[in-house]
């Protein structure tokens, strides 16, 4: 059994939607390990982007509580939880959010520089090790969108954290593109001992994690093969 | 920190379309502030140059109460022992040919050495022979005079130079250096009194005293003393109520200006609201966003305000001769040059750009503050459930409008308070357009249906689904065309009052000498009233005079012939009034009564020539002569306390049964030419009057026009953000089959739709405006009641405004649909 890094307990995230209660996160216990990758399945609002929103503190629980790397997220306060994002977190949305006025370069950068370092150097470093040498100095709209997830993907990994979110990193690509982003981003997590929870409806990114989760209205089950997921 | 500044600075020239918008309408608003407030310093610089430099080295001055003094009371004051220096002065002004009225000063050039530089710089630049014969020659022919650089130059005129003023052709001898621009003309202090048939008499003496309050107890019957501290303080009183509306004026259109900057700065913040959710996400700070987007911000409000800066600067060259024009006409004869160039007019419009920025970027800057990254980053914006806070915004208008009365009601304690109602006013009005936009658009949908098609209808859902966006600009828009509506309603109000007034007040059939700058001999007086026919000649005399510390002045007519032929409109007593004014009593104006607190039946001192009277009041009556106020008098009375015989002009009256009317008018007027004195029928003397009303007003009009020229640019900047904000949108359009054209009709029709709602609600709220200008403003400012006029131009001036302004605001919004929208496409980023 390997070192927490995650632990979530009796976790509730309820929301008022006209006029009555919907809960879109019930009791979800879970502990992650470092260095793990893991995959979280499930149909579309069954509450898995809540889940990470939570966990990365962009979101706050009706109840339970969240330890990341042996911090409550609730002692944390909103500046602790801005830090902690800031040095321990990385993110790569479905969308890619890349800042669309930042060139690709710029953009890997921030994250760097939001954590107090000067140098543009690991920057030029990370986008060439997502293959993307050359293309530094062209923004979001100049770029594929294969391209700019791996900007994306840059972006997280640059500042070395200890964990990545990934919301459906593959959900706005064509298979082909898909399968080589994922490849990348799983490979420069393990090379990096990165721990990676990634969303996903995809059935083909079970074949990279080592642990597999499912989640069905607001609650996790895990799920021991693929073909167990497939059925 | 540098990234997350430089990811929002990038925005400015990524949609720079968009950002020149924004930066011109913030220039055009402080343009307006800064133009107008150079204006008003370089009027009052002017005039302290002015009185500084014509007042030398003098500590006081001494004159009668009303009309000229005596010659012999200099002797009393050369041997006076709190007397330093005495120079007699004759202080008037011709009109030159073209009409142009430049000042004439009589110096004598012995006594004034003491006091002022001018006598001692004749011929200053020439030898000693020269010199000698230059003083020489000023000093003893007739019409010699010294005129200073600029008339000179402006004229044509030099050394030897003969030009023709109402008082006869002068000869320059010299011409000197005036600091102060205003054109001066000055002659020997003999030939002064003589060039306007003063011999025996001057108009003030110029004096340095070393005891104030002996001297003060020596001379105080009979004499108005005043000293530089005391002058000064009544020419600020003076101008200012005008001075205030001038600054006030100025502000409304840097209020348009906030509006627009709330507006970019909303609009800002929805594009930045993504950008915000990403920078939180990925561990930005709320206050590293909130920095980077003020800096933005200020950036952009600086940059306006430095253009503003320099146009204010260009603007005031214009408007200070608008307003020398209106105080020359109200007040007192002012030429002011506009004030040179500095850098502080580039810093004061940085200033004010900036500082406006801050004020309407702070509630964008809140939700900035509040924004969700979780919300956002699933694509969910405010502006979703911006409709159900319609309600709640408008409450809060209620909420402003009930402060906005409650000012209305302290009003009465100082203008100001007033002021701050009616701004609180129009801030209310301005959060109600989001109700105007929901209640509009139902009724609006079938119309733009019926005109433009489907291209129509959409156009104004559109505008009431994009309603956090589209109220602010609406409001903007709204609030520009109600002060279009509220100033041109209070002018024509105030217009008609005054042609009402004159109507009521200005019956005369001929009116002689009435330019201010030629008196009538009085033997002219007893020359018409040996004409037969004439039913009555007004013999009318005005002086301003200081009453209770503060500028106000004396009128006297002849009360039996205003009694028998003019139509007083009273606003206490009734024609019963004359009667005692033909005994002795005074009747004060409404401006008189409010401003001093002085009703029918009480009773007013007044320093007179052998010393304070008592006068009883009699009658108040309506006036627009003055906002400082007014007593008129008979001239018996006026004669018994002053001993001034002087007349300005006379009013002749002839009985509308005359059957020699015509010719006993031809007779008048063919006398008065002989005596060189101007003549006007009744037509022309209130066209004079009405004449110098719209010039007053020039500086309103310009403001008006400033401020709807700030709202084009929010309308157009708020059509442009909609187009880039929608491009998604307008992918799905273009794959649903909208072509072009459609698209070009359905901004045109988003442009006139949101006009035709900020125009609907400005007749409102115009009208209300101007009801405030009218009721609260104008009674506070200048104490007089203008009755409100329903006149239509107003409102289909500014119907037509908003009409233009909506269609060039699409212009640009037009141009982006023909070049960009043939390739847009349905996509995410």
């Amino acid at each position: 059994m390997g070192e927490s890094i995650i632990r979530t307990y009796g976790l509730w995230k309820r929301y008022e939607v006209q006029g009555h209660d919907g809960a879109a996160i019930r009791g979800v216990d879970l502990d992650i390990q470092r260095g793990q990758i893991v995959v979280l399945f499930g149909k579309s609002g069954s509450g898995k982007t809540t889940y990470l929103n939570l966990i990365a503190g962009l979101d706050m629980p009706t109840k339970g509580r969240i330890e990341i790397d042996g911090q409550d997220l609730a002692v944390l306060g909103e500046a602790g939880r801005t830090l902690l994002r800031r040095n321990k977190l990385g993110f790569v949305f479905q969308f890619f959010n890349l800042l669309p006025t930042l060139t690709a370069l710029e953009n890997v950068y921030l994250a760097l520089e939001l954590t107090g370092v000067a140098d543009a150097k690991p920057a030029l470093e990370t986008l060439a090790l997502v293959d993307l040498r050359g293309k530094e100095n062209r923004y979001p709209h100049e770029l594929s969108g294969g391209e700019q997830q791996r900007v994306a993907i840059a972006r997280a990994l640059v500042k070395k954290p200890s964990i990545i979110l990934a919301d459906e990193p593959t959900g706005n690509l064509d298979s082909a593109t898909g399968t080589q982003i994922l490849a990348l981003l799983v490979e420069t997590c393990r090379a990096a001992g990165t721990t990676l929870i990634m969303v996903s409806h995809a059935l083909n990114t079970c074949e990279y994690a080592d642990r597999i989760l499912r989640m069905t209205d607001g609650r996790i089950v895990e799920v021991s093969t693929c073909e167990a997921l497939a059925h | 920190m540098k990234s997350v500044i430089r990811s929002f600075l990038r925005y400015i020239v990524r949609r720079r379309g968009l950002s020149a918008l924004q930066l011109l309408g913030i220039a055009v608003g402080v343009t307006a502030a800064v133009g107008m407030m150079l204006a008003s310093r370089s009027a009052l610089k002017s005039i302290e140059g002015a009185v500084d430099f014509l007042r030398g080295g003098a500590t006081h001055t001494l004159e009668r109460p009303t009309g000229p003094l005596e010659e012999k009371v200099l002797a009393g004051l050369l041997t006076d022992p709190a007397v330093r220096t005495v120079a007699p002065v004759i202080d008037r002004q011709v009109r030159i040919e073209g009409g142009e009225r430049i000042r004439l000063l009589g110096l004598d050039p012995f006594l004034d050495r003491e006091i002022r530089s001018i006598a001692d710089r004749i011929g200053e630049s020439e030898s000693g022979d020269v010199r000698r014969k230059i003083f020489t020659s000023f000093l003893f022919d007739p019409g010699a005079v010294l005129v200073d650089a600029g008339t000179a130059k402006r004229l044509g005129l030099s050394a030897g130079s003969i030009f023709k003023t109402s008082q006869g052709p002068l000869r320059v001898v010299y011409v000197f250096p005036n600091p102060t621009g205003e054109p001066l003309i000055v002659a020997d202090i003999g030939h002064a009194q003589e060039l306007f048939g003063m011999r025996g008499a001057i108009d003030r003496v110029d004096m340095v005293i070393i005891d104030d309050d002996p001297f003060r107890a020596r001379w105080v019957r009979g004499f108005k003393i005043e000293s530089n501290h005391q002058k000064a303080e009544t020419l600020a009183a003076l101008l200012g109520a005008f001075e205030l509306n001038l600054q006030v004026l100025s502000l409304f259109a840097l209020f348009v200006g906030v509006f627009l900057i709330y507006n970019t700065a909303m609009f800002a913040v929805v594009s930045r609201r993504r950008d915000a959710g990403i920078l939180l996400a990925i561990g930005a700070s709320r206050r590293q966003i909130a920095a980077a987007f003020l800096v933005e911000v200020l950036l952009l409000g600086a940059a306006g305000g430095a253009l503003g800066g320099v146009l204010g600067f260009l603007l005031s060259g214009f408007l200070v001769k608008v307003v020398g024009n209106a105080i020359s006409s109200l007040y007192f004869f002012l030429k002011p040059a506009a004030l040179p160039w500095s850098f502080l007019n580039l810093a004061g419009g940085i200033f004010l750009g900036a500082a406006a920025s801050l004020v309407g970027c702070l509630p964008s800057l809140l939700e900035l503050g509040r924004v969700q990254p979780v919300r956002v980053l699933q694509g969910r914006t405010a502006s979703r459930s911006a409709p159900t806070k319609t309600k709640n915004i408008a409450l809060l208008g209620v909420l402003c409008l009930v402060v906005a009365g409650i000012l209305f009601g302290l009003a009465s304690r100082h203008v100001y308070v007033g002021f701050a109602g009616v701004f609180a006013f129009l801030i209310g009005a301005s959060l109600f357009t989001g109700l105007a936009i929901v209640l509009s658009v139902p009724v609006l949908k079938p119309l733009f249906s019926v005109a433009m098609g489907l291209s129509g209808k959409i156009a104004v859902g559109n505008i009431r689904e994009n309603l956090g966006r589209t109220s602010v600009a609406v409001a903007a828009f709204m609030i520009a065309l109600s002060l279009s509506i509220g100033l041109g309603a209070m002018i024509d109000s105030f217009r008609q009052s005054v042609v009402w007034w004159m109507n009521s007040q200005l019956r005369g059939d001929l009116y002689i000498s009435t330019k201010g700058d030629v008196n009538v001999p009085e033997d002219f007086y007893e020359e018409l009233g040996a004409i037969q026919g004439i039913g009555g000649i007004d013999i009318f005399r005005n002086v301003p005079i200081t009453f209770r510390g503060k500028p106000a002045s004396i009128t006297s007519i002849d009360a039996s012939v205003l009694q028998r032929y003019d139509r007083f409109v009273w606003f206490e007593g009734g024609g019963e009034n004359w009667e005692p004014v033909k005994r002795g009593s005074v009747i004060v104006s409404e401006s008189f009564s409010r401003r001093f607190g002085v009703k029918k039946g009480d009773r007013i001192s007044l320093e007179g020539a052998d010393g304070p009277s008592d006068l009883a009041v009699t009658g108040v009556f309506y006036d627009y002569s003055t906002e400082h106020g007014v007593i008129m008098m008979d001239r018996s009375t006026y004669l018994k306390l002053f001993r001034d015989r002087t007349i300005n002009s006379l009013g002749i009256f002839i009985d509308v049964t005359n059957p020699n009317r015509r010719q006993i008018i031809d007779e008048v007027k063919h006398r008065a030419l002989v005596r060189g004195l101007p003549v006007a029928t009744r037509e022309e003397f209130h066209k004079r009057i009405l004449d110098i009303f719209d010039g007053t007003f020039a500086v309103t009009r310009s403001m008006r026009v400033l401020a709807v020229i700030v709202a084009f640019f929010g309308i157009a900047g708020a059509l442009m953000t909609l187009f880039v904000e929608r491009r998604k949108e307008f992918g799905i359009y273009r794959a649903l089959g909208f072509s072009t054209g459609d698209m070009v009709r359905m901004t045109i029709a988003e442009s006139v739709a949101m006009g035709f709602i900020s125009f609907a609600t400005s007749t409102l709220v115009g009208t209300a405006f101007a009801l405030i200008l009218i009721k609260v403003i104008n009674l506070q400012s200048f104490n007089w009641t203008v009755f409100y006029h329903f006149t239509p131009q107003p409102y289909l001036v500014t119907a037509l405004t908003a009409l233009a302004a909506s269609l060039a605001a699409a212009a640009y919004p037009v141009w982006s649909v023909f070049r960009k929208y043939p390739a847009m496409q349905i996509r995410e980023e």
